[in-house]
C-alpha cells in the first residue's frame, strides 16, 4: 500500500474554508483613521467656499399709517417714553351691552351702592415696560356714536373717538408674571386677578334706575347702543409729559362694568349686574405715536422718518442714514424694515464664482437699546418685498418649509452676541440673478409676525452698516469657488 | 459537449469577475496620494513565495511575469492559467495615526494570465495585472476664505487603480537563450475627491471630484541564459528593461453642489504622467532540480525625470530599487519516465527604496515571505500560498510605518492543449 504524502483533494476543503475565514475577516476590518497629507495637498485645485460678508445692506424703515388692531383680545391701556420711538400711547375703546337678564329690583329690599369697572389681569397678559411703577387707569365713556364710516372696514391703530368726562380713575401696580393661583393676587389692589376702577356714582344711579324701571333704553339694543356709546380706557397722565408710567398693560377684552347693590333683609348681602364688553370685533386699540413729527417732533430718531400722507399710497421708506443710521421695528405702531442689497448681483459676475453655497442674514439690535424692561420681540418674521413696500411671500429657509422668525439669540449679559438670524438662501440666489428693472427695489421685509403685530409693542432698532463690525446687520454670502484652470 | 478544460477556464474567469465584485474595502496607503499611487511590485505568481524574486526564474508549469523571457519554458503544448488573490493586513503606526483606529484588512484580486507553449521554442502569455493602486482618506481642518473664525472639514479621497493588460512572447535560441518581449497596455482611473464638509452635521457642502485616465502602450523587454553546470547544478542569468513611456493622463473635473447638482464638469489639458526606464538583473542557481537560490536587483530611474511630471507638493520623486533572495526547495517524483513536481516550499527576502521622497525620507519597503505550492495529481490544478511579513515607511519625520502581513493565494490551471492526438514528446 502506498501512502501518498502529498497534498489531497480533502485538503481543499480546510484550505478553502480558511481563506474564506480570512476574506471574511478582513471584510469587516475598520479603516484607520489617518490624520496624513493635509501638508501635501493642492488646496487651490478643488472648489472652494468663500464668504462674503461685506455686502452692501440698504436698510430703510417703512412707516405703514395703522395697524388693525380690532378685536385682538386685549385692551392694551398705558403709556411709555422710549429712548428711540419717543412717546407711546394705548387707549382701548369698546362698547358696552346692557344686562342679559335684568334682575327685579324692589326700592323696598335692594339699596343702589356704586358702580366700577372690572378688568382682568390675568396672568401671561401681554405688557411692556416698566412693572414696577403705578400707572394710573382712567375710564371715559365715548361720546358719540360707535360705528363705523362709510368706507371703514374695521378698527385700526390711528382710529379714535371724541370722549366725555372721566367716568373714574384707579391707580394701580401689575405684577403680571405672578400666578394667581399660587398668589392672593397680582394686583396692588390685592383684588386676586382683577383691576378695579370705582366709576361715577351719579351714572350707576341713572343706570340702577333705567333696570329698576326696565327702560326700553337697556331692553333695546339699538337704543341702548344710541345712549351709551361704549368706553375707552386710558393711561392717567398721557401725552408726552414726564408722569408717563412707562408700562402698556394688556387687560384681557372680557372687561365688565358693574352695578354694586344692596338687598336688604335680616342679613344684608351685596349683588351686582354686569354690563359686559360688547361686539368683541368692535373692541380697538388707539395707538398713538409720533413718528415722522406726527403729534410734534420729540428729537428722536424716529422725528426723520417719511409719514403716508394720503390714503392709499406705497408705504414710504426712509432710509437709515436719515434716523440716525437705524431703523425699526414695532409693526403695531407701524414700522418695518425694508433691506435691500443693490450690488449683490456683483457676486456672480466674480470669475470664480460657480454657485451659491447659502446666504444668511444676520439682525443685530443696536447695543443698549434693549433690556429686560425694553424687550426684544421674540420672533421677527422676514418676507421679500418689492418698489410697493408690503410684504409679499414669507421667505422659508433652504430645504424647509414655513416661515422664520430669526431664531433670536438673546443675551442680556453679551448683548452684542445677541442676534436675529435668517436663511436667506432661496432669496439670494433669485437675487443674483435678477435683472428685472426693479431689482434694485426688492428686497426684504422685517416685520413682527401675527398675532403680535397687533398685540406687541415689543421693538426692536436694528443698526445699519455704519456701526461696528460686529454691532451691525450682514448679509453673509457663502459661495462655491473655482478659479478657472489655466 | 463542452470539454472540461473549458469548463474550468470558464469557471475561473467567473471566479475572477466576482472577485472583483466583493472588494469593496480596501486598505488605507497613505502613500498612495503621491504620484500615480503605490507602484505594484509583486507579481503574485509563483515567485511570490521567494520575495518576489524571478528575473531568472523559469518554470513549465508557471507563468513568470518577472521576466517575459521566462514564458518559452513553458512545456510544450502546455496551457496554463493562474489567478491571484491577496489578503492584507496593516497595522499603522506613527503620529498621524489616531490610536482609536490603527488597523484594517482587505481583499483584492491581484492577477489572471493565460500562457501556452504556442510551438516549441515560442511561449506567449496574456493577462490583466495591477500597475499601481492609490486608496487614501484624510481630514483636514478648513478655515473659509474671508473668515477667520469658520471652520470646515475638508475630506480627501482617492481611490482608483492602473492596470496593465499584456502580450507577451518570448523565444528560445539555441536552448540556453530566450528573448522576450512584454506589449502592455497601461490603463486606469485614479479618482481624486475633495469634500467640504460642514462641522456640524457632516453634510457635503461642496465636492471636487476629478478623474485622471491614463493610458499608454509599455514595453517591457526580457533576456534569460540558461545551462547546467555540470551534471548536479544549472543557472540562469536574466535581465529586463521596461522602456520609458509617457502615460496620457486625461483629467476632469466635476464640482458638485451641496444638493448634488453639478455646478462645474470641465475636461482639464491633457498632460503626460512618464513612467521611467527600469532595468533588472537576476541569477538563480539550482542543485539537482531541486533547490534553486535566487537573487534580484531592479532599478527603476525616477530621478531622472522632471519633477513637474508628477504634480502635488511637499514630496519628491527619486530613482527607486529593490533587491531581493529567494530559496526553494521543490520536491519532485518520477512518472513514466518524467520528472513531476510534487510540492514545493518556499521564503524570500526584500529590500527596497520606493520612488517616493516624503518630508525628507525615501519610503522604503522590506519583508519576507514564506510559501508553499502543490500540484494536485488528480486535476490539473495547483496551489500556492504565499505569507508575507513587511515593513513599509517609518515613524521618523512625522511619517507613517505599515506593518503589514499579506496571505497570497495562487491557483493555477495547466493542461496540455492542441495536442492533435499526441500526448507527449
Amino acid at each position: 500500500m502506498t501512502n501518498n504524502k502529498f497534498l489531497r483533494k480533502e485538503l481543499l476543503f480546510p484550505i478553502f474554508s480558511s481563506l474564506l475565514a480570512l476574506f471574511f475577516v478582513a471584510g469587516c476590518q475598520k479603516q484607520p483613521d489617518l490624520l496624513f497629507g493635509s501638508t501635501f495637498t493642492d488646496q487651490g485645485k478643488g472648489a472652494n467656499i468663500i464668504l462674503v460678508d461685506t455686502n452692501t445692506v440698504v436698510m430703510s424703515t417703512v412707516l405703514v399709517d395703522s395697524t388693525a388692531t380690532s378685536g385682538t383680545g386685549y385692551l392694551q391701556v398705558g403709556s411709555y417714553n422710549d429712548d428711540y420711538l419717543g412717546n407711546i400711547t394705548s387707549r382701548a375703546y369698546w362698547q358696552v351691552n346692557p344686562p342679559g337678564n335684568l334682575p327685579t329690583l324692589d326700592p323696598r329690599s335692594t339699596t343702589y351702592d356704586s358702580i366700577g369697572l372690572v378688568l382682568f389681569a390675568k396672568t401671561g397678559n401681554p405688557y411692556y415696560g416698566d412693572t414696577t411703577v403705578y400707572q394710573r387707569y382712567v375710564v371715559n365713556q365715548i361720546d358719540t356714536l360707535y360705528q363705523e364710516a362709510n368706507g371703514q372696514f374695521g378698527w385700526y391703530s390711528h382710529d379714535s373717538l371724541p370722549l366725555g368726562p372721566d367716568l373714574g380713575s384707579a391707580t394701580v401696580r401689575i405684577f403680571p408674571n405672578l400666578n394667581t393661583l399660587l398668589n392672593l393676587s397680582n394686583t396692588s389692589q390685592g383684588t386676586g386677578d382683577t383691576v378695579r376702577i370705582p366709576m361715577d356714582k351719579a351714572l350707576g344711579q341713572q343706570l340702577y334706575n333705567m333696570i329698576y324701571n326696565k327702560s326700553d333704553t337697556i331692553t333695546n339694543p339699538t337704543k341702548w347702543q344710541n345712549w351709551f356709546h361704549g368706553l375707552c380706557l386710558s393711561p392717567g397722565g398721557s401725552g408726552n409729559g414726564s408722569n408717563v408710567a412707562n408700562l402698556i398693560y394688556g387687560f384681557k377684552d372680557s372687561a365688565i362694568m358693574r352695578i354694586y347693590y344692596r338687598q336688604n333683609a335680616v342679613i344684608s348681602s351685596g349683588a351686582y349686574i354686569d354690563f359686559p364688553i360688547g361686539n368683541k370685533g368692535f373692541q380697538f386699540n388707539n395707538v398713538i405715536t409720533h413718528y415722522g413729527g406726527n403729534g410734534g417732533y420729540q428729537n428722536k430718531p424716529v422725528d426723520s422718518l417719511v409719514r403716508p400722507t394720503r390714503n392709499p399710497q406705497i408705504p414710504p421708506a426712509t432710509v437709515s442714514s436719515r434716523t440716525n443710521h437705524v431703523s425699526f421695528v414695532q409693526s403695531i405702531g407701524g414700522l418695518n424694515v425694508k433691506l435691500s442689497f443693490p450690488y449683490i448681483t456683483s457676486i456672480a459676475l466674480r470669475a470664480d464664482y460657480i454657485g451659491l453655497l447659502r446666504a444668511s442674514l444676520i439682525v443685530r439690535p443696536v447695543p443698549g437699546s434693549f433690556s429686560t424692561t425694553w424687550r426684544l420681540p421674540p420672533a421677527v418674521g422676514i418676507f421679500s418685498t418689492d418698489q410697493n413696500n408690503l410684504p409679499l411671500a414669507a421667505i422659508p429657509a433652504a430645504g424647509l418649509a414655513g416661515a422664520q422668525t430669526g431664531a433670536l439669540l438673546l443675551d442680556y449679559f453679551h448683548p452684542l452676541n445677541t442676534e436675529y438670524t435668517y436663511d436667506v438662501t432661496g432669496f439670494i440666489k433669485q437675487a443674483l440673478l435678477n435683472s428685472s428693472p426693479n431689482a434694485l427695489q426688492t428686497g426684504v421685509y422685517l416685520t413682527i409676525p401675527s398675532p403680535a403685530n397687533t398685540g406687541a409693542f415689543n421693538r426692536l432698532i436694528i443698526a445699519d452698516q455704519s456701526y461696528p463690525v460686529d454691532q451691525r446687520i450682514t448679509l453673509n454670502v457663502y459661495y462655491i469657488s473655482l478659479y478657472p484652470h489655466q | 459537449m463542452v470539454p472540461t478544460r473549458i469548463k474550468i477556464s470558464l469557471l475561473l474567469s467567473l471566479l475572477t469577475v466576482t472577485s472583483l465584485g466583493v472588494m469593496a474595502q480596501n486598505n488605507f496607503s497613505p502613500y498612495s496620494q503621491f504620484g500615480i499611487g503605490d507602484v505594484e511590485d509583486g507579481f503574485y505568481n509563483r515567485t511570490t513565495g521567494l520575495g518576489n524574486t524571478g528575473i531568472a526564474y523559469r518554470s513549465n508549469r508557471y507563468l513568470i511575469n518577472n521576466n517575459p523571457a521566462s514564458f518559452s519554458a513553458l512545456a510544450n503544448q502546455y496551457f496554463s492559467m493562474e489567478m491571484g488573490i491577496r489578503g492584507s493586513f496593516i497595522q499603522y503606526s506613527g503620529s498621524p495615526v489616531t490610536p482609536a483606529s490603527t488597523q484594517s484588512g482587505d481583499i483584492t484580486f491581484r492577477r489572471l494570465v493565460m500562457g501556452i507553449k504556442v510551438t516549441k521554442n515560442w511561449g506567449s502569455s496574456i493577462g490583466l495585472v495591477p500597475f499601481s493602486t492609490q486608496n487614501y482618506e484624510f481630514n483636514v481642518p478648513y478655515y473659509l476664505q474671508g473668515t477667520a473664525n469658520e471652520v470646515a472639514n475638508n475630506y480627501y479621497q482617492g481611490h482608483g487603480s492602473v492596470n496593465k493588460a499584456y502580450w507577451a512572447n518570448s523565444y528560445e535560441f539555441f536552448h540556453h537563450v530566450s528573448l522576450g518581449v512584454d506589449a502592455g497596455y497601461i490603463f486606469g482611473q485614479l479618482n481624486q475627491k475633495n469634500i467640504i464638509q460642514n462641522l456640524s452635521n457632516g453634510a457635503s457642502e461642496t465636492s471636487t471630484q476629478t478623474n485622471v485616465n491614463l493610458q499608454n502602450l509599455y514595453m517591457t523587454y526580457g533576456l534569460q541564459v540558461y545551462s547546467n553546470l555540470g551534471k548536479h547544478w544549472s543557472f540562469v542569468l536574466g535581465g529586463v528593461y521596461s522602456q520609458k513611456a509617457d502615460l496620457l493622463a486625461s483629467p476632469q473635473t466635476v464640482v458638485l453642489a451641496s444638493d448634488s447638482s453639478t455646478l462645474q464638469n470641465e475636461q482639464l489639458a491633457e498632460r503626460y504622467l512618464t513612467l521611467p526606464n527600469a532595468y533588472g538583473a537576476g541569477l538563480s542557481l539550482t542543485h539537482n532540480e531541486k533547490y534553486t537560490w535566487v537573487a534580484d536587483y531592479r532599478y527603476q530611474d525616477w530621478g531622472s525625470l522632471h519633477q513637474n511630471t508628477y504634480q502635488g507638493q511637499g514630496y519628491a520623486i527619486a530613482s527607486s530599487e529593490r533587491a531581493s533572495l529567494g530559496f526553494e526547495i521543490s520536491k519532485k517524483r518520477i512518472f513514466y519516465n518524467q520528472r513531476v513536481e510534487m510540492n514545493f516550499i518556499q521564503t524570500g527576502l526584500y529590500y527596497g527604496n520606493s520612488y517616493l521622497q516624503i518630508n525628507g525620507k525615501q519610503i522604503k519597503d522590506r519583508g519576507v515571505t514564506f510559501g508553499f505550492g502543490a500540484n494536485s495529481l488528480k486535476s490539473p490544478l495547483a496551489y500556492n500560498i504565499v505569507f508575507q511579513y513587511g515593513i513599509k515607511g517609518t515613524t521618523a519625520n512625522n511619517l507613517i510605518r505599515e506593518n503589514y502581513a499579506n496571505v497570497t493565494f495562487i491557483l493555477n490551471y495547466g493542461s496540455i492543449w492542441y495536442t492533435k492526438g499526441k500526448k507527449f514528446d
